[in-house]
């Protein structure tokens, strides 16, 4: 019994270091909770395998009947359960990412924009001068709280569903009032702010989204126009 | 249990299973008809049947916009993004949602009847309109009436109005607000260029690399042009702005050099600037031998008298009059010169002064003298106030000098070509200049001028020196067209009549930048409102008028008004009706249908009009050479002496436009007030003044109630107060002393007095 717990205690540490290298070797030395969240589903993973394999075949005929059971329930329900949050916790953290908005081909007009120095608009800006330090999509398409995490999830599950169904609307627009509270929870503190008369005379306009910070501030991102002249 | 075959312990059964599926699938898809559509994903602040494009109600910017429709009324509006703003709007563009249902739209005709206005039907308030014009054309002749229009009338409206005065009844007393607002603008272009409208466009911000603004807060009075700034500011950050204004304003704030000059003090400083140019080589001397010309008052000039004109103005010298600095002065002048492509922009601040086309012209003779001109960012370009006073105003003629498309009614040649054009006899055209807009509200008080027409417009509160020419007002038959009341116009008027009003009627419209784009007709007017276009080919009718205005929609009337184009260097033949139903306007000149407008003008390959191989050709001007004038910095009228020790400056805010009778009815904009007057800290603590008391300030033609904002915005000597808000008529005080081209009033500068309100 202490072999099968030692087997199992060294596949988790083998698996613990090898995943947080790799991260190492990705983005310098920061570990970020993506990398944990992943190792900790790929350990649970491999020792649920490992467990069932030596429970199965090895220790069988070793372990009391109790034992067995108990062993096989931790293998087939419970190390399972850890990795299933695993996954959609990577998956939920991932998907933060400007890397993962990239990676479906109709966000690239918008990420080059943001990425790039020279460009006038609302992202480029906030990106190139570190207003938002990571994760600059999603900082700016999730509101407040968890139901704004719940409808940056939403959105970003539905444009999921649409791209691989290839039922998007070209060019893509954003759908509905885009939510001033993004704008607001860093802004509004600020005297440039609060100097401006019609900023204070709209506040509820404002918070009920009837008028759109990015109307006299935007455009956010390149027009339809400017990314159909960007594209070769 | 274990086989399966314990019915009566399982959760579910299979049947109950597959109905549950079935129901819920149900329900996702009737999700949308629960109002529940939000769950799968983001719904608009607004709910819209429709989205129709047009053009905002407001600025001279003339921003596209889409209009959302909901049962047939306007609910929301946003910023086009085909269009040249790009998807922005102001606050002011997005508060067009509420106009049209403001509380105090006029909803039906009144007469005045025993000094109250009272309600009357249509036939009652045209006949007796008609009957007073006909009675004064008769007994006083045809000079005895006049109309006074607005930069906010469609371009087939002006230029009905126009017709109908000068061809049918036969007075050139057509003038209107764009005299108080853009007058000096035109004779600053035409004095140069031979031809009235900017050289440029909106584009050119684009590619410029300095920006000199002069005389315009563009932040607050032009917001979108201003993003457009910021925006090349952003992508190119070496590019410069510099600023000349007597305040401080949110624009300066931005701005890599701020010139606080006294008011007053433009043409020294652009005087001081090009003999820089002198000093330093920056002058383009092809330019000069092949494209210029130099001129002052009548006499033909030579570019070595324009050098000896300049050497009076050194930077030093000048610095005292300005009030800066000669180090300031030279940087500007080295910054203007140096870079790759200038663009100056101006407005109100050059155009209302005493030397508005002295300054006007000055700014295009920098650009010319050192080739800042005519590439891309590299323009002179003049902003303007009015969403129409460009195309509808400007290049119809329909001011009391003028015939559209640049010809003036002193010229035989141009009268005869309008006589034929309109088809009247030769002759029908008078001679004479109409009254301009301060002389003509003088003709009322004299009693010269018998009836007035008034359409979209409250020279009630706009007119300088207001206690003067509202006793002409009172005197003379005012008809005053409006979508509002009461104004303070339509207080004193003796018939008024209801207006549709931005999207109740159909138009063109010409924006800032030489741009007709089209505004549609999306709903009814409301009540017994009718359309100016309606209201003057009614007039025309029963004036006897009606063979003349054969064109009677507004399609027709501008299908007739851009064949005529056609016989000038306006050339808009080729913008149609549905070439603009398409297109987010087109920038004329744009002879033919297939012609995809002008961006610059006067340059050969770019500008239809101009011909040869060379870099320019200002077809405009005889000897097809641009003019630059000598014009000396004169003494002004309304000098400060120590009973008026201050200089009073007029101006206005970013939330409210013109005389608030749409934004200060407005739910979002209503809340903001603009009575106050900013007086710098060294002047109110010389006169015990603190802030937020009330003042009075005195000028020599009257006297004004506001609250005192104690602020370093204005310079020590000057102070500010806004030209919005009836409750405290700033026009009371200003000067009507004018430009002697433009007659434009000098609203920009008044000597004054402030003290504390006695309590």
């Amino acid at each position: 019994m202490s072999r099968l717990v030692f087997i199992l205690l060294t596949i988790l540490m083998e698996v613990g270091s090898c995943a947080s290298s790799t991260q190492a070797a990705g983005t310098g030395d920061m570990v970020t909770s993506v990398a944990v969240f992943r190792a900790i589903g790929i350990a649970a993973a491999l020792v649920g395998i490992a467990l069932l394999f030596l429970v199965q075949y090895v220790y069988r005929s070793r372990l009391s009947h109790g034992m067995y059971h108990r062993l096989l329930l931790i293998g087939v329900f419970l190390l399972p359960l850890a990795t299933t949050w695993s996954t959609s916790a990577t998956v939920m953290e991932g998907t933060k990412s400007v890397e993962a908005c990239n990676s479906c081909h109709v966000m690239h007009p918008f990420v080059n924009d943001m990425t790039n120095p020279t460009s006038p608009t609302l992202a480029a800006r906030h990106y190139r001068n570190n207003w938002i330090a990571k994760d600059q999509c999603y900082a700016c398409h999730v509101t407040y709280g968890i139901t704004g995490t719940l409808e940056g999830k939403r959105d970003g599950f539905r444009h999921w569903v649409h791209y691989i169904t290839n039922t998007y609307p070209d060019p893509i627009r954003f759908v509905g009032s885009y939510d001033n509270a993004n704008c607001l929870a860093c802004h509004q503190q600020t005297e440039k702010w609060s100097r401006v008369n019609s900023h204070r005379a709209l506040l509820g306009e404002f918070a009920t989204d009837r008028i759109a910070c990015i109307t006299c501030h935007g455009p956010p991102h390149p027009l339809p126009k400017e990314r159909r002249a960007q594209q070769p | 249990m274990i086989d399966g075959t314990d019915e009566s312990t399982r959760f579910i059964s299979r049947r109950d299973l597959l109905k549950l599926a079935g129901t819920s699938a149900c329900a996702a898809c009737l999700l949308p008809l629960t109002g529940c559509e939000n769950l799968w994903k983001r719904q608009p602040a607004i709910a819209v049947d429709r989205w129709e494009k047009g053009v905002c109600r407001f600025c001279g910017t003339g921003c596209g916009v889409t209009i959302g429709l909901r049962d047939n009324k306007v609910v929301d509006v946003k910023g086009d993004e085909e269009a040249h703003n790009r998807g922005r709007l102001c606050i002011k563009g997005l508060a067009t949602r509420d106009i049209l249902y403001s509380p105090s739209r006029l909803l039906h005709p009144m007469i005045r009847k025993n000094g109250d206005l009272e309600r009357a039907t249509w036939n009652e308030a045209m006949e007796l309109v008609a009957q007073r014009f006909k009675d004064a054309i008769e007994t006083f002749g045809p000079d005895s009436v006049a109309f006074y229009g607005s930069g906010q009338l469609l371009t087939e409206e002006s230029y009905t109005a126009n017709k109908l005065f000068k061809a049918g009844i036969g007075t050139n007393n057509v003038d209107g607000n764009p005299r108080l607002c853009m007058a000096s603008a035109v004779t600053g272009y035409t004095s140069t260029f031979g031809k009235d409208e900017p050289p440029g466009c909106y584009e050119d911000i684009d590619s410029a690399d300095c920006f000199f603004i002069t005389g315009s807060n563009t932040l607050e009075c032009h917001p979108i042009i201003w993003e457009r700034i910021q925006d090349r500011k952003r992508s190119r950050p070496g590019a410069t702005i510099i600023v000349v204004d007597p305040r401080r304003t949110f624009t300066t704030l931005h701005a890599d050099l701020h010139l606080q000059i006294i008011p007053g003090t433009d043409v020294a400083l652009y005087n001081a600037m090009m003999q820089v140019f002198v000093e330093r080589h920056f002058i383009d001397r092809d330019m000069v031998d092949r494209y210029l010309s130099f001129q002052e008052g009548d006499r033909p000039r030579s570019f070595v008298d324009f050098k000896t004109h300049l050497a009076r103005y050194s930077p030093e010298r000048v610095a005292d009059i300005c009030g800066v600095s000669a180090a300031a002065i030279r940087e500007a002048a080295f910054l203007f010169a140096s870079s790759k492509a200038t663009m100056s922009l101006w407005t109100m601040g050059l155009n209302q002064q005493v030397q508005g086309t002295a300054s006007n012209r000055l700014v295009c003779a920098m650009h010319l003298l050192t080739g800042q001109f005519g590439r891309p960012g590299a323009t002179p370009f003049s902003l303007t106030g009015q969403p129409n006073a460009c195309g509808g105003v400007r290049d119809t003629g329909s001011l009391a000098h003028a015939l559209p498309n640049g010809r003036v009614v002193t010229n035989p040649t141009h009268r005869q070509e309008m006589e034929d054009l309109w088809n009247v006899p030769r002759g029908r055209l008078s001679a004479k200049p109409g009254l301009h807009a301060v002389a003509l509200f003088d003709a009322m008080a004299r009693g010269s001028v018998k009836c007035c027409l008034i359409m979209c417009t409250n020279p009630g509160q706009t007119l300088p020196d207001l206690n003067a020419y509202r006793r002409g007002m009172e005197k003379a038959f005012l008809v005053v067209v409006d979508a509002f009341h009461p104004t303070e116009t339509t207080i004193v008027a003796d018939v008024v009549l209801p207006a549709a009003l931005w999207v109740e009627k159909e138009g063109v419209k010409g924006n800032g930048e030489r741009r007709y784009h089209l505004s549609p007709k999306l709903v009814d007017p409301p009540s017994e409102a009718r359309s100016d276009l309606e209201i003057l080919v009614e007039l025309a009718d029963r004036l006897g008028q009606g063979q003349l205005i054969t064109a009677r929609t507004p399609q027709e009337v501008w299908d007739e008004w851009r064949k005529i184009s056609a016989h000038s260097e306006y050339n808009f033949e080729g913008i149609t009706y549905e070439r603009l139903k398409q297109e987010r306007g087109l920038l004329w000149p744009c002879p033919s249908e297939t012609h995809p407008g002008t961006k610059r003008r006067y340059v050969p390959g770019e500008d239809p009009l101009a011909t040869g191989n060379g870099r320019f050709d200002f077809y405009g001007k005889p000897d097809r050479r641009a003019t630059i004038w000598l014009d000396h910095q004169e003494d002004l009228p309304d000098p400060c002496t120590p009973e008026f020790p201050l200089l009073l400056n007029t101006g206005r805010i970013l939330e409210h436009w013109h005389t608030m009778t749409i934004t200060g009815q407005t739910p979002t904009l209503r809340s903001i007030h603009p009575d106050y007057l900013e007086i710098h800290p060294y002047d109110a603590h010389v006169l015990t003044i603190r802030d937020g008391e009330p003042v009075i300030v005195t000028s020599r033609r009257g006297e004004i109630e506001l609250r005192a904002r104690v602020t370093e915005i204005v310079r020590p000597g000057t102070v500010f107060a806004t030209m919005h808000s009836a409750r405290h008529l700033v026009n009371q005080a200003t000067q009507a002393a004018h430009d002697p081209f433009s007659k434009q009033p000098a609203y920009k500068r008044c000597a004054v007095s402030v003290r504390r309100k006695a309590v």
